[in-house]
């Protein structure tokens, strides 16, 4: 397509489309360096500080404002991610396996694993809380919420690996086979590092997914707060700059999260690279 | 050796099928069964419950279809499926004119495949920010004395500062519209780099302007993308209750948010009614969106 007015004009407006979608985190990171505690969450910066940064990690002398319920909800957030993690890519893993054949009722099963990323949160939640109510469960993160994280996370990792297997060559195993080397060792040796970066990548969008998980989280998780539950507290009082602040705080978390996953991606790229070409010699 | 291969995976299907089942079987029941048992059964259980009698704390399993008459007899609850409904509405109009543009730049006129890759990802990063995070984020842009105004206002274009930006129900539409947009994006995108490009250069070379090509070739050929878009959008815009917590300062109700008072107040029968109005309603929706593109044929 090469009419540059046109051209042009669609640069332009998606050079703005990106602007509104980076604006509101530049200006909560800047107002996150708003000075304390007198400092509202608005312009203008009355003086540059890292008060609320202090504030967050509990250094700054006691006021008014209460610092956030982090440490704990940190805690609970990162061992409900990770847990969620390994339980839905060990799910995804094994039925994205199973799809590598066609079977009669394939077609409804995937449409309900799809189901678990489709259903909104709330009405899982909600459901969650209702069968714990009436079985007379008491409702925890560590339980009724980690299971409705599974339910959400669990198709992500499934498409994903069902994408790499896809691509995968079968006669690979199957040479392994032929030669007589038993099923689970061919699957250690052979399968799992050739589908490793799809393994990783379910890996990482559980793991995510999970930690900023809310809307499941808040029904059926009991009196405990996991971290987005902590954030949404704060949605019905006002708002303090420490809350910016803890947001930068997360997001620099999310990138960190992104640069050790890009890194291990890189190696396991080489080295199932450096496997093909042994295998070519 | 692929060859060899091929032939040998092509031969024995039919003697080791039997075998095989049982292996899928395996493979597949330990996900399947977490499905029906923390998926399904929870959401048959809001159908159930809904017909439970609720007194002021509790609920008994005595049936009957009092829930159901207060939610369709109640002004507060039919409104409230009202502003649901016409939220989503504007949200997905809104969503798709501000992103079917960004989209048709991406997907078809930068032809470097890697400024492409680049601004996908621009356009994702967003998403490694808490949600939560990116709705309260808007508050200090909509404010009184929020970025926006103080812009409007350093310029010269307004005098006094818009109070309706904030804590509206305009604040809810473009907080929503800002998170769910490259939902729109991505799948309009895709579709897009899917076009051939000699169809359009033969348009081109017939004489044909831009805007014809975008409305005979361009448009019918992106629907499947608009349409997995406007599912996506469609499913999370009416589960949705954060943003409207977040930015409305209470004035706007969504159904979701019924949900949250309603579990608050430990009124299960009436917060499963309004589940399953939910849940039909967003049946509704995608049944039709899925009406409009066949996407089996058109993927």
């Amino acid at each position: 397509m090469n009419s540059s007015g046109t051209k042009f004009a669609l640069g332009v407006y998606t050079s703005l489309f990106l602007v509104f979608l980076y604006a509101p985190m530049v200006v909560l990171g800047i107002l996150s360096f708003q000075t304390g505690p007198e400092g509202g969450p608005q312009f203008p910066i009355i003086e540059w500080s890292t008060y609320w940064y202090q504030h967050l990690f509990g250094f700054t002398p006691p006021s008014r404002i209460a610092p956030l319920p982090i440490n704990e909800a940190l805690f609970r957030s990162l061992v409900l991610s990770v847990m969620t993690m390994i339980v839905s890519t060990v799910l995804g893993v094994s039925s994205a396996q199973a799809f590598r054949r066609k079977f009669r009722g394939s077609g409804v099963a995937f449409y309900l694993i799809v189901l678990g990323m489709m259903v909104p949160g709330v009405l899982v939640g909600l459901g969650m809380a209702l069968v714990a109510n009436v079985l007379g469960i008491d409702r925890h993160w560590w339980g009724t919420a980690f299971v409705l994280h599974v339910v959400y996370t669990y198709p992500f990792a499934f498409l994903v690996m069902l994408a790499i297997l896809n691509r995968f060559d079968p006669s690979v195993e199957e040479a392994a086979w032929s030669l007589g080397v038993s099923p689970i060792r061919t699957f250690r040796k052979i399968t799992f590092p050739l589908i490793f970066p799809g393994v990783l990548s379910a890996m990482l969008f559980a793991f995510t997914l999970s930690y900023d998980e809310f809307s499941r989280t808040l029904f059926a998780s009991g009196r405990d707060l996991t971290l987005p539950l902590a954030i949404y507290g704060t949605f019905s009082v006002e708002v303090h700059p420490n809350v910016f602040a803890f947001g930068v705080l997360t997001t620099i978390f999310s990138f960190a999260l992104l640069g050790v996953y890009a890194a291990l991606m890189t190696l396991s790229i080489r080295r199932a690279k450096r496997i093909a070409i042994q295998e070519e010699a | 050796m692929t060859i060899i291969a091929e032939t040998a995976s092509r031969a024995p299907p039919a003697v080791a099928a039997k075998k095989v089942s049982d292996k899928t079987l395996w493979l597949l029941a330990p996900g399947l069964l977490w499905m029906l048992l923390f998926l399904v059964v929870p959401m048959l259980m809001m159908v159930y419950v809904s017909f439970w009698t609720q007194t002021t704390f509790k609920i008994s399993p005595i049936l009957t279809v009092q829930s159901w008459v207060t939610f369709f007899t109640s002004e507060t609850y039919l409104s409230a499926l009202w502003t649901t409904v016409r939220i989503w509405l504007i949200v997905l109009v809104t969503t798709l004119l501000v992103g079917y543009p960004a989209a048709l730049y991406v997907g078809l006129f930068v032809r470097n495949k890697t400024t492409q890759t680049v601004l996908l990802v621009f356009c994702v990063i967003p998403f490694w920010t808490s949600f939560l995070i990116r709705v309260l984020a808007w508050r200090p842009m909509l404010g009184k004395e929020g970025a926006i105004n103080l812009i409007l206002q350093a310029l010269g274009i307004i005098n006094t500062p818009i109070e309706v930006l904030l804590f509206s129900e305009l604040s809810v539409i473009i907080g929503m519209t800002q998170i769910y947009c490259v939902f729109m994006v991505g799948p309009i995108a895709f579709m897009m780099g899917r076009i051939d490009q000699s169809v359009i250069e033969a348009a081109q070379d017939m004489g044909a302007g831009f805007w014809r090509i975008f409305r005979t070739i361009i448009l019918p050929l992106t629907m499947p993308g608009v349409v997995v878009g406007a599912i996506f959008v469609s499913v999370m815009v009416l589960g949705e209750f954060a943003t409207a917590a977040a930015l409305s300062g209470r004035k706007v109700n969504l159904l979701g948010n019924i949900i949250v008072t309603q579990v608050g107040s430990l009124k299960w029968a009436f917060a499963a009614v309004v589940g399953v109005v939910l849940t039909i309603l967003m049946g509704i929706v995608v049944a039709a969106l899925l009406r409009v593109v066949d996407l089996r044929k058109a993927l």
